[in-house]
């Protein structure tokens, strides 16, 4: 075989080798890497139908914590300027439905916080302390 | 261990550059059946062949010295795992590795007895071989200072690869040209020596576009790595760079002379031989410059390297007054004449030599009328960056430290008592860095003590930021209730914002994204205006504005105090509130001010008297002007200047 055909079967080679890698595995990191997001999700929704569950929610409910500053107290509802709610909310003020059983804490109390719910616009506060 | 780095570097650099350029003059020339020439090209592939060894074992060393460095011992490079951990868990590393194969392939092909008679074959062989040189040097772009620029990373490592497979083709093939010119002239073989001055030719166009994106890369890499005078001329990497160019001057005109002078002539055996040694000298000048560059290498890029300023001087446009504004336009103009009366010289034959003379003279008028004006005096420091930013809390620290140490001479609002006038222009001119220096030193002419045994470092930067802040009061006695539109220029000092237990934020938080309206107030007499505030807080937001609550007088409980109705729902500051109050009492003192600050971080208007006003009509009337402006400035810089 000639040389040159030597070094353009070479290049070539080297050319689909460098393709097939990330076709194979270069797509193969990008979906692990999705996989592992999805079942970092799926544990976590697990742990709060766990958390749920344990403290009597109906099916299909999860169990978020949260910590916050009482910014205003309503008949059954708390408005709360709150740290992130993981999987739940961003840090932001929001008012939360709380059973009229919760002791009612006053404007300006450092909290702690369980909300109960499926979505983040139907959760209401289930336990509530001091911080 | 790090001039073994060096070395290493340094030889892995040249022997990749000349190995480069090497087998590129091979294919510039072609395959040719002249013996001179034939004899010439074995001895570049030999050449090529110890070459591409050098390169590989000085990469090898490369490695183990950085392991050494890397590990911080110098026993690591001696150990496999640390070897193994320095090449595949680190971005150099895995470069090193891709660069290493690419040689060794290239080691396999030159060393390989290969039949290239057959033309194809040839260029096969050649065109492989650059390929593969051009590729190693190309891939050391990847772990370069570039790599590691921010935004733009990309852009910066296609700058310098072109910028290093510029050097290969240029620098790396002049030994090999001169090699080729000595032989023709040597055997003084007629054919060769056509061959040979074609061949030159040709190189000397390639070396010209070479020497362009040279120019082109290097300078964009300057501005991307060096960014200004400062950096230039006060940092090891600035350093090198200038010994660079000062190397690059002697380079740039031997290869002029090579191209207009000697080439031409080139046609007898001995005028060769004098190109040839002009080639050889050339490129062990550029040899010496690519020690510069490896060196560059193993230095902080200029940007992020602490500036030391080595003038006792600097020019700035900055803080003149109108009478040396008008001095400085004056001889602007004025060398506008001269460079119109220089360019008229160059076109006109008749009088050339009369107006040389008057542009001369123009120049001279304009340097003695518009320089004095622009001259301050510089120190060491003059351009160091502060360390700590233009933040609340710095200011009323220094306020502290001001207020025992300096307001004794300076006064207690910064206008003289003894001692210079700290709101003054000339003040106000100068840099932080220079006033950090002359608080450090004192100034004993003037009877200014020394603080640099009695105050920290942290102290004096403070001093110095509440001395900015007060020169920005000064001027904030213009702001008023109303926003100059398009007209930002006070920057706000950050401050936290610690609202209770919650994860504190800050103003600069709130930057490109909403206006703040910051509320320092005082109960009971505030009351009523942070009732009208909260219960106009939906439509501030909706508006864009968010309300920072700050009260003067520090409580345990200061959101409760402020009642459960109208619920306030803002944030309220309750830890650091001092430093708020005290910062932004310089700009607006009193039980009560508002200070609207527009989404890039500037103040743009100020109430002092807001707690009088029963709504917040006024302050919604600002928001939506402030929303109408159409050209935002860039954001205020975190450190006084």
């Amino acid at each position: 075989m000639p040389l040159w055909q030597v070094v353009v079967v070479l290049n070539l080679t080297f050319a689909v080798g460098l393709g097939l890698g990330y076709a194979g595995w270069g797509r193969r990191v990008d979906a692990l890497e999705r996989e592992v997001n999805a079942d970092r999700a799926r544990i976590e929704r697990l742990e709060r139908e766990r958390a749920a569950c344990a403290n009597g929610a109906k099916a299909g409910e999860l169990q978020w914590e949260g910590r916050g500053l009482v910014r205003a107290v309503y008949p059954r509802l708390l408005v709360i300027t709150h740290e992130a709610i993981r999987g739940l909310l961003p840090a932001r003020t929001t008012s939360f439905v709380a059973p009229a059983t919760t002791s009612a804490p006053r404007v300006g109390d450092a909290v702690r916080f369980s909300l109960r719910g499926t979505a983040a616009d139907d959760v209401a506060i289930v336990a509530i302390e001091k911080w | 261990m790090k001039a073994l780095l060096f070395g290493a570097v340094w030889i892995h650099l040249a022997s990749s550059v000349l190995l480069a350029g090497a087998l590129f003059l091979l294919l510039l020339v072609g395959p040719t059946a002249n013996a001179t020439i034939r004899r010439w090209e074995r001895s570049v592939v030999a050449w090529s062949r110890g070459l591409v060894l050098v390169a590989i074992v000085a990469g090898l060393v490369w490695l183990l010295a950085r392991t050494a460095v890397f590990e911080n011992r110098p026993a690591a490079a001696l150990e496999p795992r640390a070897l193994w951990r320095a090449a595949l868990d680190t971005w150099p590393g895995l470069v090193w590795l891709a660069r290493q194969g690419a040689l060794v392939v290239l080691a396999a092909l030159l060393w390989a007895r290969v039949d290239v008679t057959a033309r194809r074959d040839w260029t096969a062989a050649r065109g492989q071989a650059l390929g593969l040189a051009v590729l190693a040097l190309g891939l050391a772009s990847a772990a370069s200072h570039a790599a590691a620029i921010g935004p733009g990373a990309a852009w910066a490592v296609a700058v310098d690869v072109s910028h290093v497979i510029a050097t290969g083709l240029w620098v790396g093939g002049l030994p090999a040209l001169a090699r080729m010119l000595h032989a023709a002239g040597r055997d003084a073989d007629a054919q060769a020596c056509g061959k040979a001055l074609g061949t030159a030719r040709r190189f000397s166009h390639v070396a010209l576009v070479a020497v362009l994106v040279l120019v082109g890369s290097g300078s964009a890499s300057a501005v991307a790595q060096v960014g200004s005078v400062a950096a230039l001329v006060g940092t090891t990497h600035g350093h090198l760079l200038l010994a660079k160019l000062a190397l690059l001057t002697p380079i740039l005109a031997l290869a002029a002379v090579n191209r207009v002078r000697l080439l031409p002539a080139a046609t007898a055996a001995s005028a060769m031989r004098r190109l040839a040694t002009f080639v050889t000298l050339e490129a062990l000048l550029a040899l010496a410059i690519l020690a510069f560059a490896a060196a560059m290498t193993l230095t902080t890029p200029a940007r992020h390297a602490e500036p030391v300023w080595p003038f006792p001087f600097r020019l700035t446009l900055d803080g003149l007054d109108d009478a040396a504004g008008r001095r400085v336009f004056a001889a602007s103009q004025i060398g506008v004449a001269a460079v119109i009366a220089l360019i008229g010289a160059s076109i006109l034959r008749r009088r050339r030599v009369p107006l040389i003379a008057g542009a001369g003279a123009l120049i001279v008028v304009a340097a003695t009328l518009g320089l004095p004006p622009l001259f301050v005096e510089a120190y060491p420091t003059s351009f160091r960056r502060p360390p700590v930013s233009y933040h609340a809390t710095s200011i009323a620290s220094g306020m502290a430290v001001y207020a025992e140490h300096c307001a004794s001479c300076h006064g207690a609002d910064g206008g003289r008592v003894t001692g210079a006038d700290l709101t003054s222009r000339s003040i106000v001119r100068r840099h932080a860095g220079e006033i950090f220096w002359l608080v450090g030193r004192g100034i004993p002419e003037r009877g200014m003590p020394a603080f640099e045994g009695r105050l920290t470092e942290r102290a004096r930067w403070d001093v110095i930021n509440f001395v900015r802040a007060l020169g920005a009061a000064t001027a904030a006695t213009t702001l008023g209730p109303r926003i100059r539109p398009d007209d930002a220029w006070l920057a706000a000092p950050d401050f936290t914002i610690a609202v209770g237990p919650l994860a504190p934020g800050a103003l600069r938080d709130y930057r490109g994204r909403r206006i703040v309206l910051l509320v320092v107030y005082t109960l009971p007499g505030s009351r009523e205006r942070v009732s009208a505030l909260a219960r106009s807080y939906e439509l501030l937001s909706i508006l864009g504005v968010e309300i920072v609550a700050v009260p003067v007088r520090v409580t345990s409980h200061p959101i409760a105090e402020l009642g459960a109705a109208p619920p306030v729902l803002f944030p309220v500051v309750t830890d650091g509130a001092a430093a708020i109050v005290a910062t932004y009492g310089l700009f607006a003192p009193g039980p009560h001010t508002e200070v609207l600050i527009d989404r890039q971080g500037y103040v743009r208007a100020v109430w002092r008297d807001a707690a009088l006003q029963a709504d917040t009509s006024a302050v919604q009337a600002e928001v939506e002007r402030l929303n109408a402006e159409k050209s935002p400035p860039p954001f205020p810089d975190d450190h006084v200047h």
